[in-house]
């Protein structure tokens, strides 16, 4: 089947060769080469967030027994264009009391954390853009950024909603990480390797997907995973009815763009995390690879905006009790049944 | 023992739930598109005042008895009788003011010759408030497919 790995090789041949020819030094090749995937990584990534944010309309929509959006194009897919021109040409406000720096460059770094992340993950046979030996360590340490951009939105805004979401926000996301990444750590113990692609090419076929194996690992990193992007059974963040609209209420604009964008890219991020540890990554028959990434990490995160749109917010106490007396004992019980096994067989 | 049990029976809830959204996902949606799609309204259902025509006499039924204008609770009816070349008495105006209009059809209950009705049209959104100023050609184009 007709895969992409061939036709970026032959662009970056092509490009060498005319480098060549005009007699340019190889780090400008390889700086070039750089700046295009940062572009074509960029790219997806809107495209998917702006397909994202319209499908999730959508899928809320019809689960409300309404249609969502409905006007603008076919059932209303140019909605989420729409919404970015007016975001992007709306005027940028800065209130008058924030700390400026802080509050300009929170939305920076979460929005660079999520794009950094796609890095590693490998959306297609050859189609990675850096297989680090460490990859899911890197992810991991990387999606950690989070925390800092969401408590400084929250700090710099100098807003009681703000302040308290990001408090909220830091505590959630640091609890949870530790559940998560005990639940990859069985999958890490099954594969012997950290690097992304040594993951993938472990599982080749269904009956050697890592859900399989470690069906309770998926459903702790889902959870886990669920309240790492803040959404609703673990949203406290941007509890609408308590904090206004929690980190982000003093935002608008593009910068709020940004933070909406950085979600929706978390989103699919840890769908594809999951995708890639536990359900055999591209591995799939007949459909080209990257086809198959995308069906299955589109298939998590309809379960995530599924799951959404049932449950009723977690308090506060609960979250936390959640995290460190039921997740944390469970990923640890399924990190030792692992290790025991592993040791045994 | 308890905890176990009350754990395995509030997963089992919460795949509940997650069955009832999934077999809301899959129904068709209420909501009615409004300009593209409209109710049918039911036939005795109260909107938009109008004077009736008489088929044969091809003339307005009112005989500017002011009935009307007199139990109209919010003053919504403005009427001037004449007499027309036969002697009877017709409306020379008939103003409803329909932003005044609070359609308790009072009006129609009280009207001896079935003249004035209210119709189930609803859509009369304006620009301006004046213009809801209804006068007696605009009222009888309104009651024209009604008897």
């Amino acid at each position: 089947m007709f895969e992409l790995d061939k036709l970026l090789q032959a662009i970056y041949f092509w490009l060498g060769r005319i480098f060549n020819s005009l007699g340019l030094p190889n780090y400008l090749l390889e700086l070039l080469s750089m700046i295009l995937v940062a572009l074509l990584i960029m790219a997806f990534s809107s495209l998917t967030v702006i397909f994202l944010v319209w499908w999730e309309r959508k899928v809320s929509g019809h689960i409300q027994s309404r249609f969502g959006p409905m006007r603008t194009g076919w059932h209303g897919w140019l909605q989420t264009i729409i919404d970015a021109i007016k975001l992007i040409t709306k005027e940028d406000i800065t209130p008058t009391d924030v700390d400026r720096v802080v509050f300009f460059l929170a939305p920076i770094i979460l929005f660079t954390s999520a794009l950094m992340a796609y890095i590693a993950i490998p959306f297609g046979k050859g189609l990675i853009v850096k297989d680090l030996n460490i990859g899911i360590l890197y992810i991991l340490a990387i999606t950690t950024f989070t925390i800092i951009g969401i408590l400084s939105a929250g700090w710099s805004s100098n807003n009681k909603y703000a302040l308290l979401g990001g408090f909220r926000s830091a505590a959630q996301i640091i609890s949870y990480e530790v559940p998560l990444t005990l639940s990859i750590l069985g999958v890490v113990l099954l594969a012997g390797s950290l690097s992304m692609l040594t993951i993938v090419n472990t599982q080749k076929g269904i009956m050697h997907w890592f859900i399989w194996k470690q069906p309770l690992g998926f459903l702790i990193y889902l959870t886990a995973a669920i309240a790492e992007v803040n959404r609703t059974p673990f949203d406290i963040p941007e509890a609408e009815q308590e904090l206004v609209a929690g980190f982000n209420v003093e935002y608008s604009g593009m910068k709020f763009a940004m933070f909406f964008f950085a979600e929706y890219m978390n989103t699919f991020l840890v769908c594809a995390i999951a995708t890639t540890l536990f359900l055999g990554g591209w591995n799939g028959p007949i459909l080209p690879s990257y086809l198959w990434f995308f069906i299955k990490t589109f298939f998590l995160v309809f379960c995530l905006m599924w799951i959404k749109w049932t449950y009723p917010r977690l308090r506060v106490d609960q979250l936390m009790s959640f995290a460190w007396k039921f997740l944390l004992p469970l990923a640890f019980l399924n990190l030792i049944i692992t290790a025991l096994l592993i040791y045994i067989l | 023992m308890i905890i176990i049990k009350r754990t395995v029976s509030g997963i089992w809830n919460l795949v509940l739930g997650l069955i009832v959204t999934l077999k809301y996902l899959f129904k068709p949606a209420i909501t009615l598109q409004y300009p593209t799609e409209r109710w049918a309204m039911p036939e005795r259902s109260r909107g938009m005042v109008s004077l009736l025509t008489d088929k044969d006499a091809k003339k307005l039924r009112c005989t500017a008895c002011s009935l009307c204008v007199k139990i109209c609770p919010n003053n919504a009816i403005l009427m001037t009788p004449k007499k027309d070349e036969q002697g009877k008495r017709v409306p020379d105006t008939f103003v409803v003011d329909i932003g005044m209009c609070i359609y308790c059809g009072l009006c129609q209950e009280v009207c001896p010759f079935n003249a004035i009705r209210l119709v189930p049209k609803y859509e009369f959104s304006v620009y301006d408030k004046k213009s809801l100023s209804f006068d007696k050609e605009k009222l009888s184009e309104i009651g024209r497919d009604y008897q």
